[in-house]
């Protein structure tokens, strides 16, 4: 299981480099809604972490939501979405394949705006790369572990299709809460109790979303 | 697996599309080295029928069952099933020859890249197994999408107008590809919408009308006659 | 309808009615007139009471979808979305009635409270969920889809939750009541959830009927074709 997985991951990333369709997109709207969101953020320097965890990481699912979208309808246009589901594997590893290359395109999303909210907003970044890194692991994959779950929905549902994506939006609203309250936490340098309250909140919900994604996956793909 | 096991059985499949019935109770059997071709007017229910019996869409009630099993019961069942479609089911940023190994290497075809090499040598696109599928002609795309329904050597094989857009030598490699198969027990199902060379290869055909399905009247005999040759002139000259 | 069914039918619609006066009587009479607030407390025998309704009929509509998926069977379709529904209902009037209650008590008719907060959120989700199904035509597909979203809704519960306590850091804990008031609130309780249970039944009554219309139809239909 663990080498086919291997194998649509590749598949899929050998296609997104030599297509380059999805995910240059996706950065750049990323950097936009970063520039953008900064520009309106006058305010005093202790005001700022508040603000910016969580514009971040609202950039973070709105840029990625164009990403995770194509990573099942991309398969469709072919017909290579049936190839797929025909192959001899578990439908929870077709999920677990395709999650994997969703939540790397979250954190190549979020290694890109992390530091550019942070220098826009002149926030100290390199003394907390690795508590940032930290949060960005399990908020990534909680994103993704909706929006993949959600794309794979809306693929067989036409014009219902954008709409799941917004459905998506509150169901993710926990963990963007959590990161950004993690985020806010480790630009003002506090690594209490609260901090680890949410970081134990976002692997949770990784954690629960992976596990519903993997079991429900059969149902959301069929047909 | 049993061996007395059928490799196909379809029992009261019935298929609802918006309150409006496409399949209707359709009871199929298929056993090994068989052939059926199913016959049928644009949007009579043979696209559906094939996705149904292949897992693709689910059927509204009715069982499909792949030799005893059912099919959305254990994925690897779906190592013995081999299906083409009217789409080419090839990635177009992967070359030919990466589309195929992909497939390969998913079904676990022990040696994959020689398979490879040696089925587009077949098909007669060895020297074109680095291009893109948007590269190269629509029969030679549907060549490769047929080579890529049977790399894994299934034991059932649904192919969904599989000579449409074949030319001559196309359709000779599909046609002794599949006398072979045959020959090796693996059971072929394919529609056609009204090709005579797939009507010659069946043993049975079928036609599906009012969301039914029933078996056709034929004769054998002229089945396999002259419309043989109109279609391979170059066969009957070897 | 036969005899037996409608006498049924009365006797439920007769408590229904008889419960929904006893709330009445509780909020406005038995209970006392709260000493900070004054009458506008009693909001509260509204308020809690859908709430919990809401969250019931949200996980009542979960299970539902579980059953559909595990039996595809309509019927569980039919009671999840009518669980569904009347589960909205409930969290919109609990939206209401605690801006009212937030306006009465704080003086803002929003404030950013957890619960209220995690009201929103669960508001939203269900709305989404509800607004996917009207888009989709096929019952088995509608069914499936939300299914899956119902089930992940219900998963998502417990953690906005959690997660709007703590983005205030305040927990409001259920305050001391008095006999009297706790008696009432239990009285709403059960008279609102006899209320609900029977809209819920109502509908998944009508989908059901809606259902058999559309099979009817679509047989005869098929024997115009013939």
């Amino acid at each position: 299981m663990f080498a086919d997985c291997c194998r649509i991951i590749h598949k899929d990333l050998v296609s997104e480099f030599r297509s380059r369709r999805a995910w240059p997109a996706m950065l750049l709207v990323g950097v936009v809604a970063a520039l953008v969101f900064s520009l309106q953020m006058d305010l005093l320097p202790h005001e700022k972490p508040r603000l910016v965890g969580g514009l971040l990481w609202v950039s973070v699912f709105l840029a990625g939501a164009a990403v995770i979208e194509r990573s099942v309808a991309g398969e469709r246009d072919d017909g290579c979405w049936d190839g797929l589901r025909m192959m001899p594997i578990a439908p929870g590893a077709l999920y677990v394949a395709k999650l994997a290359v969703n939540f790397l395109a979250l954190l190549a999303l979020g290694c890109l705006l992390l530091p550019l909210y942070f220098l826009l907003s002149d926030l100290p970044l390199l003394s907390h790369v690795r508590a940032l890194a930290s949060v960005a692991l399990p908020a990534c994959l909680g994103l993704a572990a909706v929006g993949t779950l959600a794309a794979a929905l809306s693929a067989g549902n036409g014009r219902s299709g954008s709409l799941l994506l917004l459905v998506a939006m509150p169901l993710v609203f926990p963990v963007i809460l959590a990161a950004a309250e993690c985020t806010r936490l480790a630009a003002e340098d506090r690594f209490d109790d609260a901090w680890w309250r949410w970081m134990q909140l976002l692997w949770a919900f990784a954690i629960v979303f992976v596990t519903a994604g993997t079991l429900l996956f059969d149902y959301a793909i069929e047909e | 697996m049993k061996e007395h096991d059928l490799p196909l059985r379809a029992i009261g499949l019935t298929k609802h599309f918006g309150g409006q019935a496409v399949l209707d109770r359709i009871d199929f059997d298929l056993s090994a080295g068989e052939c059926v071709a199913w016959r049928g007017d644009n949007g009579s229910g043979k696209t559906t029928l094939l996705r149904c019996l292949a897992g693709l869409t689910r059927p509204t009630s009715g069982e499909v069952e792949w030799f005893g099993r059912r099919i959305d019961g254990d994925p690897a069942v779906r190592r013995f099933l081999g299906m083409s479609a009217h789409e080419s089911r090839l990635y177009p940023q992967l070359t030919l020859r990466e589309n195929l190994l992909f497939a390969a290497r998913m079904y676990r075809v022990p040696q994959p890249a020689q398979r490879v090499d040696a089925l587009l040598a077949e098909v007669g696109l060895a020297a074109h197994s680095g291009r893109h599928p948007s590269q190269v002609s629509r029969g030679m795309g549907q060549r490769v999408t047929l080579a890529r329904a049977v790399i894994h050597h299934p034991r059932v094989l649904l192919l969904d107008e599989p000579f449409a857009g074949l030319d001559e030598e196309g359709a000779r490699w599909l046609w002794q590809t599949l006398t072979a198969m045959r020959a090796g027990g693996c059971a072929v199902c394919l529609t056609t919408h009204e090709q005579p060379a797939a009507c010659q290869i069946a043993d049975r055909v079928c036609e599906l009308r009012s969301a039914r399905l029933n078996e056709m009247e034929t004769d054998v005999a002229s089945r396999r006659g002259d419309v043989h040759v109109s279609v391979f002139p170059a066969r009957k000259a070897v | 309808m036969s005899a037996r069914r409608s006498i049924s039918r009365v006797a439920a619609e007769s408590s229904v009615a008889v419960l929904l006066a006893a709330v009445v009587v509780a909020a406005a009479l038995l209970a006392p007139r709260e000493a900070t607030m004054g009458d506008a407390q009693r909001i509260v025998y509204l308020h809690v009471p859908v709430a919990w309704l809401a969250l019931l009929g949200f996980l009542a509509m979960a299970a539902g979808g579980a059953c559909y998926l595990a039996r595809r069977d309509l019927r569980f379709d039919h009671a999840a979305q009518a669980a569904g529904e009347v589960g909205w209902l409930g969290c919109t009037l609990t939206l209401v009635t605690g801006s009212l209650w937030a306006h009465e008590a704080w003086g803002a008719w929003w404030e950013w409270e957890p619960r209220l907060t995690s009201a929103l959120v669960l508001w939203v989700i269900s709305s989404g969920i509800l607004l996917v199904r009207s888009t989709i035509d096929d019952p088995h597909r509608k069914a499936r889809v939300a299914a899956v979203l119902a089930i992940l809704g219900a998963l998502d519960v417990p953690l906005v939750v959690l997660a709007t306590r703590w983005f205030r850091g305040m927990h409001p804990v259920a305050p001391e009541l008095d006999p009297s008031m706790r008696a009432a609130l239990w009285i709403s309780f059960l008279g609102l959830a006899a209320l609900f249970a029977w809209l819920g039944e109502c509908r998944r009554n009508q989908l059901r009927l809606g259902q058999h219309v559309a099979e009817l139809a679509r047989r005869s239909s098929a024997l115009v074709g013939m």
